[in-house]
């Protein structure tokens, strides 16, 4: 939920720029903060500000990965908090657009539930079974992506090995928002870039982490058309991982939700269950919905004869705010950018322009279920019997400029069940579409040919102007 | 690594053997060494202790001062390590010292209960509750002196008036002399007397106490006593084995085996409080076949080494008491007894053989007469309400709400101590039910004991001594038995044993609304000083064990490669997301785990081999490249993530004329050929830079 955006033109004034963000940190505005115990330390900064906080003394965490004492730490484009447990001073410079002091926090809910899942981690390596299979959920914004964050963190603090799934698209988990991801963290997350990176070809600051990556595309996981089956894939992909790693086998795994399906219909939450299901998933946490809470441990209190589900519920914590929708976008195209060009000028990436024939691309775009006549229904498996209306071929057009192609490893021949099942490598970036020349002009990751495979283009996430 | 600690801490105290005087460059020299060597904070803090410890009195005062310098500019671990016997620490030494310099250590205690000067850390020294024990000590000390003029004379220390207003908040002032015996730590086993090489301290006059040598050494035996115990407890095992073997049949043997099994290991990765330690012994030789030829120690003290210790006529020793008596049981009224130092010292310490005198088994045997520290220590007043429930439960939670002591929750106040009120027929199960006993009771007050409170919450009924069964059935409600994967618990490496063994804090947490709503702050240390040893560069915490050094040490490695200024310069770029398979396959390997690329650089006969195999080459950028199997064998390359150049390379592959080939392929045929091997790359970074030219980057036609 915090990546700053990597503000210019990446790419051909890099020197440049890390000079300029190195003299960032105005000297004179910075600030030395207490903080009592138990108390957080709550920020907004704009996405052409920057903030930056070093610990100077005491202990401090952002979700509940530890600040290092005397490093500086940047955030721009992100809400956040840094908490503490035992107090601590902070020096703070930049150019917040709010700040201030909680004290009331629920860090506590956190810090316990994490020590419940160690009882049932010890439990299971003991009995070398799996360890919790956690789902969040609740309504967007009440702070489900700061609570896994926070379970991971301590769970690789204490030596643990998560494996984290994001069925988010609003927002990414090292990848673009948009996609699905599931990785397993053994190393600390990284403070300023939230999760940390994916695999660079060069030295990353904080040891990589290794996601596995869905192209779902689309903003409504209600449009169940691909969500589920994707979910099955994934969760198939995820105890599969399990069953061989034992390290991950038994400190279980924790699913981050879009707040989308925690509205459910009547009282029904047809994702969820299916998440719950496909993943077995034996701890639910609801954060931040009574009625949620509510509906769903009536539902999973009383099954007899199974493995018991347990339904628990946090508060939400004061420093939740309302994420706009300019925020939101803002915060996409940002993880775009450092999908592309790196999260910080340190780090820069640089990926390389090219242009394809349109028939060089094959590319496929998810029907969308308003405009199919063919598609009535929503059931998971008329999916499965009626193939034809996953996916249509496009030839490029011009309104696909700032959109992403996920690559995925199917080829265009494969069936569509196929393509919808693949994995993607990575992203291209639809820089320009010149519709004489029949010419496509995509940013990619690295150099290299563009691939024979199966493209998605998806409706979501937004366009991005103006990457190059 | 664990040299280097032993250097480090031969070191200091080398160092320390020179302070004789209250001299600042010493000191602060000797602070800038422990500053500067955190990672060894168990061992220099060990040598401080044990310098405080063994020092002559004149030279105590400085080595306090230094453990006061420490902890005020250095702060944690030493805090933690310190405080953990800083009321043997401190007490011990005021015991033995003159009148000036206690006044000097008074002055100290009084800075450890507020924060560091100059800080901003509201936080005192050191924790209330390490400094309220030895607070309540030295009260109970003094007005020991004080309720008993006739002793005074003796005494070194001046009376000190009752409305002191130092003091006021001092509880009830005990009421007889045994309660003195506070200023012995009950943390520390001390059923021993004074060892002979003490013989110098003949003269019951305490006056003398101050220049003679220092006083009885807390005990060194209580390790011993342990392995008195896990001894027996390894002979019942094998018995019981034996026994076993033959009766294969016999569930009671089976169960019975089980259950000692169980036992050995709490004994290995838990240390007991000594009470406990003793109903544990004594339920096994419940356990044990009847008559164990246990050679009995003689309770009669030795009178030849214990001369100044015969107590006075009108004192009876608590040595009367047999277990059974409850913890009212009479104590001689304080009047008549003239209080000085040796007698408080008899009387916290039974009577038993001397150290020389010790032999393999256990000093204690069941003898009625006899008492048993669980019993002695039950009609001593807890100094505080710590002190009953030692090191081995730093995860009591003290109740709530308490605020933020939970800095340093290592120290905080045990649960209810219920050793007190245990009676002496107190078997394992509810002793190690106490380990799982969720904090109700408040505090006990100091100087007063506590109630009776204890129910033993396994359930099994009214347990059968002797029989198994409640043992096991004990032992399965243990939280503690399940060690995290990977970190096994050392017994010499408290902080090991805090993180990995979790203790009653953590098991009553249930996965309810309610649960999770309670506040415990006794946890927050299992992510804090649980992993003391902080990367200074990226915040990671490690164990302060011999293992998290080495992890450390290739953690500060990892950080250290990584650090590579030409990276933006060469343009780096996202790697393609691995494909699913990969993903299965991929096993996440920490920077910390050992480097396996860098095992088999040496070796023999295998070592053409392996250098082979450990040739690679990153895998090309180029999608169709990639595509492209070995030109001998014709299959494909297998993509490795190789952490330390932190890309995906082809391992045993080779590059040689744009083609890449397996290496041991290109081995096989060079040899038939021929042709000389191909020198191999001095690292990723080298062969990413020689690879620029190479006709790979020219397929990149269709960039702009």
């Amino acid at each position: 939920m915090d990546i700053p955006g990597l503000p210019g033109l990446p790419g051909l004034n890099l020197g440049a720029q890390a000079i300029e963000a190195l003299n960032l940190p105005p000297v004179p505005s910075s600030r030395q903060q207490d903080l009592a115990a138990n108390t957080e330390y709550r920020f907004e900064v704009g996405f052409s500000r920057s903030l930056t906080i070093k610990l100077v003394s005491g202990t401090a965490e952002y979700f509940g990965t530890e600040l290092a004492p005397s490093q500086s730490y940047t955030f721009q484009g992100t809400k956040g908090a840094v908490f503490t447990w035992q107090g601590c001073r902070l020096e703070i410079s930049g150019d917040p657009e709010s700040e201030y002091v909680a004290e009331e926090t629920q860090m506590m809910g956190c810090l316990n539930a994490h020590f419940a899942f160690e009882n049932l981690r010890d439990a299971a390596v003991r009995s070398e079974e799996l360890g919790p299979r956690v789902l969040v959920v609740g309504p967007e914004n009440a702070g489900k992506t700061s609570l896994v964050k926070t379970l991971t963190a301590y769970a690789t603090k204490m030596g643990r090995q998560p494996i984290v799934v994001n069925l988010d698209p609003k927002q990414g988990m090292l990848s673009v928002p948009g996609s699905f991801t599931a990785a397993a963290f053994s190393s600390i997350l990284d403070v300023q870039e939230g999760w940390g990176t994916s695999p660079i070809s060069g030295p990353s600051p904080i040891p990589v982490k290794m996601p596995l990556v869905y192209h779902y595309g689309l903003k409504d996981p209600e449009e169940t058309k691909l969500f589920k089956p994707l979910v099955t894939r994934m969760a198939l992909d995820v105890t599969s991982r399990l069953e061989y790693d034992k390290a991950s086998k038994q400190t279980g795994f924790i699913i981050d939700t879009p707040g989308a399906i925690s509205q459910g219909k009547g009282g029904v939450y047809e994702n969820i269950e299916h998440i719950i299901s496909e993943f077995s998933v034996n701890v639910v946490i609801t954060i931040g919905s009574e009625r949620l809470y509510s509906d769903l441990s009536r539902k999973y209190s009383s099954r007899a004869g199974e493995e018991a589900i347990r339904v628990v519920r946090l508060e939400k914590s004061g420093g939740c705010v309302d994420r706009s929708d300019d925020y939101m976008q803002a915060l996409r195209q940002a993880q775009i950018k450092a999908y592309f060009f790196g999260h910080t000028a340190e780090y820069a990436l640089a990926p390389h322009s090219q242009a394809a024939d349109y028939d060089d691309l094959n590319i496929f775009r998810a029907v969308d279920s308003s405009t199919d006549p063919n598609h009535s229904d929503v059931d998971a498996h008329g999916i499965f019997s009626n193939p034809r209306s996953i996916y249509e071929k496009v030839t490029p057009f011009p309104d696909m400029v700032g959109k992403l192609l996920a690559i995925t490893t199917a080829l265009a021949t494969d069936p569509e069940e196929r393509i919808r099942d693949s994995n993607v490598r990575g992203y291209m970036w639809v820089a320009d579409v010149d519709e004489v020349k029949k010419r496509v002009k995509v940013l990619c990751p690295q150099p290299g040919m563009v691939v024979p495979n199966a493209l998605i283009l998806g409706s979501w996430p937004e366009s991005v102007a103006g990457l190059v | 690594m664990s040299s280097s600690s032993d250097e480090v801490a031969a070191d200091f105290k080398d160092a320390l053997q020179d302070l004789k005087l209250n001299s600042r460059p010493e000191i602060s020299n000797l602070t800038i060494i422990a500053k500067e060597n955190t990672e060894y904070a168990q061992a220099i803090s060990q040598e401080l202790e044990n310098h405080i410890r063994t020092t002559r009195p004149e030279w105590k005062l400085p080595a306090l001062y230094v453990l006061d310098s420490i902890v005020k500019n250095v702060g944690t671990p030493y805090t933690v390590y310190l405080g953990r016997n800083l009321y043997r620490t401190f007490m011990d030494a005021y015991l033995v010292i003159g009148e000036s310099t206690r006044k000097a250590m008074e002055g100290l205690l009084r800075t450890w209960k507020q924060p560091v000067p100059d800080s901003m850390d509201p936080r005192p020294v050191f924790p209330p509750e390490v400094t309220g024990d030895i607070e309540n000590a030295l009260n109970k000390f003094r007005s020991a002196i004080q309720s008993t003029p006739a002793a005074r004379p003796l005494h070194v220390l001046p009376p000190r008036p009752a409305t002191n207003t130092t003091w006021r908040s001092t509880p009830t002032p005990p009421q007889n002399g045994n309660r003195y015996t506070a200023p012995q730590d009950p943390r520390a086993r001390q059923q021993f007397p004074p060892t002979p090489q003490y013989g110098s301290y003949q003269s019951p006059v305490p006056g003398q106490n101050t220049y003679s040598t220092p006083q009885p050494l807390p005990s060194p035996m209580s390790s011993n006593d342990l392995d008195d115990l896990k001894a027996e407890v390894g002979k019942l095992i094998s018995n019981t084995q034996q026994a076993f073997a033959y009766n294969p049949a016999d569930t009671a043997l089976q169960t019975k085996l089980n259950a000692l099994l169980q036992l050995k290991k709490v004994l290995d990765t838990q240390t007991l409080p000594p009470q406990q330690l003793e109903a544990v012994r004594m339920q096994v030789r419940n356990l044990a076949p009847p008559p164990t030829p246990v050679p009995t120690q003689t309770p009669v003290p030795n009178s030849s080494s214990l001369p100044n210790f015969v107590p006075p006529v009108s004192f009876q020793p608590p040595m009367i008491h047999s277990p059974h008596q409850n913890t009212n049981s009479p104590f001689p009224p304080p009047s008549s007894a003239p209080v000085n130092l040796a007698q408080l010292l008899a009387n916290a310490r039974p009577p038993a053989p001397p150290v020389t005198a010790m032999s393999p088994a256990p000093p204690m045997p069941a003898a009625p007469a006899m008492p048993n520290l669980a019993d002695f220590l039950r009609a001593v007043p807890p100094p505080a309400q710590s002190s009953s429930t030692p090191a081995v439960t730093p995860f009591f939670p003290p109740s709530f709400p308490v605020r933020p002591a939970v800095s340093t929750p290592i120290q905080t106040p045990a649960i209810s101590t219920p050793a007190p009120a245990t009676a002496p027929t107190a078997n394992l199960a509810e002793l190690i039910a106490q380990f799982s006993k969720p904090p109700t009771a408040p505090p006990a007050q100091p100087a007063q004991i506590p109630p009776p409170q204890f129910t033993p919450q396994i359930p099994t009924g009214a347990p059968t001594q002797g029989n198994p069964e409640w043992l096991l059935n004990a032992l399965k409600g243990l939280p503690f038995l399940a060690t995290p994967s990977g970190s096994t618990p050392l017994a010499s490496e408290p902080m090991t044993r805090q993180s990995s063994a979790p203790t009653n804090g953590v098991g009553e947490i249930e996965l309810t609304t309610a649960s999770l709503k309670q506040p415990r702050f006794h946890l927050i240390s299992r992510l804090y000083e649980a992993y003391p040893n902080m990367c200074s560069t990226c915040g990671r915490r490690f164990e302060s064990t011999p293992q998290g050094k080495e992890k450390k040490a290739r953690h500060m490695d990892w950080h250290f490669k990584v650090k590579d200024p030409d990276a933006a310069k060469r343009g780096i770029h996202r790697s393609w997301y691995i494909s699913e398979k990969e993903w299965l396959e991929y096993r996440e390997m920490d920077e910390t785990s050992p480097d396996q690329a860098n095992n088999g650089a040496s070796g023999s006969a295998t070592a053409v081999k392996k250098q082979a195999q450990d040739r690679y080459v990153p895998v090309p950028q180029d999608p169709a490249e990639a595509q492209v199997p070995c030109p001998i064998c014709q299959e494909k390359f297998k993509n490795v993530w190789l952490p330390e150049g932190n890309e995906f390379v082809w391992m045993d592959a080779l590059q040689v004329g744009g083609r890449i080939y397996h290496a041991t392929c290109y081995e096989e045929y060079s040899k038939g050929a021929g042709i000389a091997m191909p020198s191999t790359p001095d690292s990723v970074l080298g062969k990413r830079k020689a690879e620029a030219g190479t006709p790979a980057s020219g397929k990149k036609a269709r960039a702009y």
